[in-house]
């Protein structure tokens, strides 16, 4: 308590003992306003007080305004160099390890000859996975290594199960089916859900950025310490013209001058940072991501459909499945000709819904063969789907890519409009603050 | 003074309005993650019901019709006008019922019986088609007139003889064991406490589970028999038990594997036809008999299951009725 009763100040007092509250004479808060009070008697004195309240409010200004700038600059560069570069990594892996298995499947029902294209793809997809697998271990942080982990120690057991398949189905065996099956699932049951969690991570951290990037609350902060300052200049210039009797104070004038620039600066640099990270996001990476999304799907899908036929009809899990990806479709194709019509590809996107529903026709086809127990018509009606598939899946490949170009145009943009910014707000404040004692000393001055 | 100030407090909050409009709306995002959470629909599991066999079937006729002239009204008559016949098969069991890459053709033994009861009817044994079944597919299909006969690994147990009829014995596989050929064992009892496999909820997972304690071996279940295959060639298990028919067909797709030990179970297959149609069971069963006179169905058990298997003589045929 009787720590207090030194720190104590009169009207900031707890009202438990208001006789100790008191000042007195000789404690440093106590003599510290006693000096103001001192101050305050003389007009000299009052210029000085006035000097180092602007001075303590540019630097609060300087600070807080950095500050706001500082979280935004760095959710822009970290989104634009770091966490989506990695989503679209991560997207890379997941889209290449489930084309993997649609590849396979497909090479596979044509039993011993699989065609040297599908060979090859196959081939590209584990290559993909490979690259996009060792770009994340090296770049993303902790939150996803469990799952990388997960990946890299069964990438070489399914591409092991993957060559079995090939060998025994060369012979004609029917293992050669149930191999594949068993590297289907370690990718179902091990990759594709581990690469699902590492595209979720990446996809959230990206968000994050997306958040503290376009966070209003940076900009009401800096618009909030601008006019604070801009009010505090102004209110110091009335007052300093009513004590010395002066209108004009050049220093003051060009301090308010200077701020008020920073200031509009600011905002504007600020805005039209939003305003690109914004189109980044919504014509770049969500424009990615939908595509992506329905990629993963698509070759799922067409991955079933030929797992179907290759387990002979022996298996119903991968019918159903089929069924379950078809219902999950539809909101990513209506998403995907929304956003493609909004970047003015109606054509493209005219021909990506036919060609959907070409596909949905043929394997409802194969499917009706399939059950009826119409294995050779259903198996010849097969490389007709897997032709559409490869189409819509380049197709989407192409729109993956046009939104990353958009992603990288926008988020450049964002980056540029806070261009410096970072070092001019705490110069030009040390320097408006500088003009504005400068100013101030010249009305000491003139009480000397 | 105070109108300045209030108008540069107006202008701070429209600019917040307008910089707030830019504000990114993740919608498409949330679509793309929301899709790509589709999980895979569960099978429902089957369970392999009584194993009670029952074994006999309808007495064929003293003399069957002539190829090409079925009685009038009969069920072959209604085959015969549509001029072919639906044969409810196996594609992915080597050597049985299998579909072949190199023909793009089902074909195996049982695919070969289906033939000689189209040359029966036809006097082609080209006339008919197969319709590759599910094995949970098989006796509705039966039931539902949807093929006029399955000839697919079925075993006649007493409960689905209460769905459908069976024709005589055409094949009487047993319950063996399937070894890699480096094993030490001989038999199920060598077995003990190892690692065999089965296909889930199958006839031998339960054949297994009620041998004595210290003979059980450790039971390993897959969705299919073959899946066992692959595990054994993985080294994950010791060795397969299942129906004799299905071990040949893995000895034929990995020759360092050897059928050892007596029988655990007789396993015998019954082709299986709707139960509305009697006269049909009793011709099928004359062609059987036909053809294990003739020696066709050894010739037959030659071709297909000869290469590993000690041959037998045909199952005897049991009449009721």
């Amino acid at each position: 308590m009787w720590v207090d009763q030194d720190l104590t100040i009169e009207g900031l007092g707890t009202g438990v003992a208001p006789a100790r509250t008191r000042r007195r004479p000789g404690t440093p808060v106590g003599s510290a306003l006693g000096w103001v009070r001192d101050r305050l008697a003389t007009t000299p004195g009052r210029l000085v007080l006035v000097s180092i309240l602007v001075v303590v409010g540019a630097v609060c200004f300087g600070a807080i305004a950095t500050g706001a700038e500082q979280s935004r600059e760095r959710a822009a560069k970290s989104a634009s160099s770091q966490t989506e570069p990695l989503l679209s990594q991560a997207a890379s892996l997941y889209t290449a390890l489930s084309d993997a298995n649609a590849t396979e499947a497909t090479a596979l029902l044509s039993g011993g000859l699989e065609p040297p294209t599908k060979r090859a793809r196959y081939l590209a997809d584990i290559g993909i996975a490979t690259n996009a697998l060792s770009e994340l271990t090296r770049e993303a942080g902790t939150s996803a290594s469990a799952p990388l982990d997960t990946i890299a120690n069964q990438l070489p057991v399914y591409s092991g199960l993957v060559e079995n398949a090939r060998a025994n189905s060369r012979q004609g065996f029917p293992i050669g089916a149930a191999y594949l099956r068993a590297a289907v699932v370690v990718s179902t049951t091990k990759m594709l859900p581990a690469a699902d969690r590492v595209y979720r991570t990446e996809a959230q951290r990206l968000d994050d950025d997306y958040r503290t990037g376009t966070a209003t609350s940076s900009l009401i902060t800096f618009i909030a310490a601008s006019v604070a300052a801009l009010i505090l200049l102004l209110v110091a210039q009335r007052y300093v013209a009513r004590i010395s009797r002066r209108i004009l104070n050049i220093g003051m004038l060009v301090a308010t001058v200077a701020v008020a620039a920073i200031a509009v600066w600011g905002v504007i640099g600020l805005t039209s940072e939003q305003n690109s990270l914004s189109t980044a996001q919504q014509h770049g990476s969500d424009a990615a991501e939908v595509p992506s999304a329905a990629a993963v799907l698509l070759s799922r899908a067409q991955g079933d459909l030929s797992l179907t036929l290759v387990n002979r009809g022996t298996d119903e899990t991968d019918a159903l499945d089929f069924m379950a990806v078809e219902r999950a479709l539809p909101p990513l194709t209506r998403e995907l000709s929304v956003l493609s019509r909004r970047t003015g590809a109606t054509a493209a996107a005219n021909r990506f819904d036919a060609d959907y529903a070409s596909y949905q026709a043929k394997a409802a086809q194969i499917q009706g063969l399939q059950k009826s127990g119409n294995l050779k018509d259903a198996l010849a009606l097969e490389p007709a789907t897997a032709t559409i598939s490869d189409r819509l899946s380049s197709d989407l490949g192409g729109q993956v890519g046009a939104a990353q170009r958009r992603f990288t145009r926008a988020a450049a943009d964002a980056t540029s409009s806070l261009d410096g910014l970072a070092f001019a707000i705490p110069v030009i404040t040390v320097l408006a603050a500088l003009a504005a004692l400068l100013g101030l000393r010249q009305r000491i001055n003139e009480y000397r | 003074m105070r109108s300045r100030l209030r108008h540069l407090a107006g202008l701070a909050i429209i600019v917040a309005i307008i910089a707030g409009c830019g504000t990114a709306s993740d919608q498409a995002s949330k679509i793309a993650l929301a899709a790509l959470e589709t999980r895979t629909p569960g099978t429902a599991s089957s369970s392999p019901g009584s194993t009670t066999l029952c074994t006999s079937s309808l007495r064929p006729p003293a003399t069957l019709p002539a190829p090409g002239k079925m009685p009038s009204g009969s069920f072959m008559a209604k085959i015969r006008k549509r001029g072919y016949l639906l044969a409810g098969v196996n594609a992915g069991l080597l050597d049985f019922g299998y579909f072949s890459p190199s023909t793009g053709q089902i074909e195996g033994f049982e695919i070969d019986l289906v033939r000689e009861i189209a040359k029966a009817i036809f006097g082609n044994p080209n006339a008919y088609q197969p319709v590759a079944l599910t094995v949970q597919q098989r006796i509705p299909s039966v039931q539902q007139g949807k093929v006029d006969i399955v000839v697919d690994a079925i075993t006649m147990t007493c409960s689905r003889s209460k769905q459908v009829d069976f024709s005589t014995v055409y094949y009487d596989a047993k319950q063996r064991v399937l070894v890699p050929t480096n094993s030490p064992a001989r038999s199920m009892g060598d077995l003990a406490h190892k690692k065999v496999c089965a296909s889930a909820s199958s006839t031998p997972v339960s054949v297994m589970q009620a041998l004595p304690a210290s003979e059980r071996p450790v039971i390993v279940q897959e969705p299919q028999a073959v899946d066992c295959l692959v595990q054994m060639q993985e080294g994950q298990i010791d060795g397969i038990s299942t129906d004799s028919s299905i071990l040949l067909g893995f000895q034929a797709q990995d020759p360092n594997t050897m059928i050892v030990g007596p029988s655990l179970g007789d396993v015998p297959y019954g082709m299986a036809i709707n139960k509305a149609h009697t006269d049909f069971v009793r011709f099928v069963n004359g062609v059987l008999a036909q053809l294990e006179r003739d020696g066709t169905w050894q010739k037959l058990q030659e071709h297909w299951l000869g290469q590993f298997h000690q041959l037998e003589p045909p199952p005897k045929p049991e009449y009721e009725g």
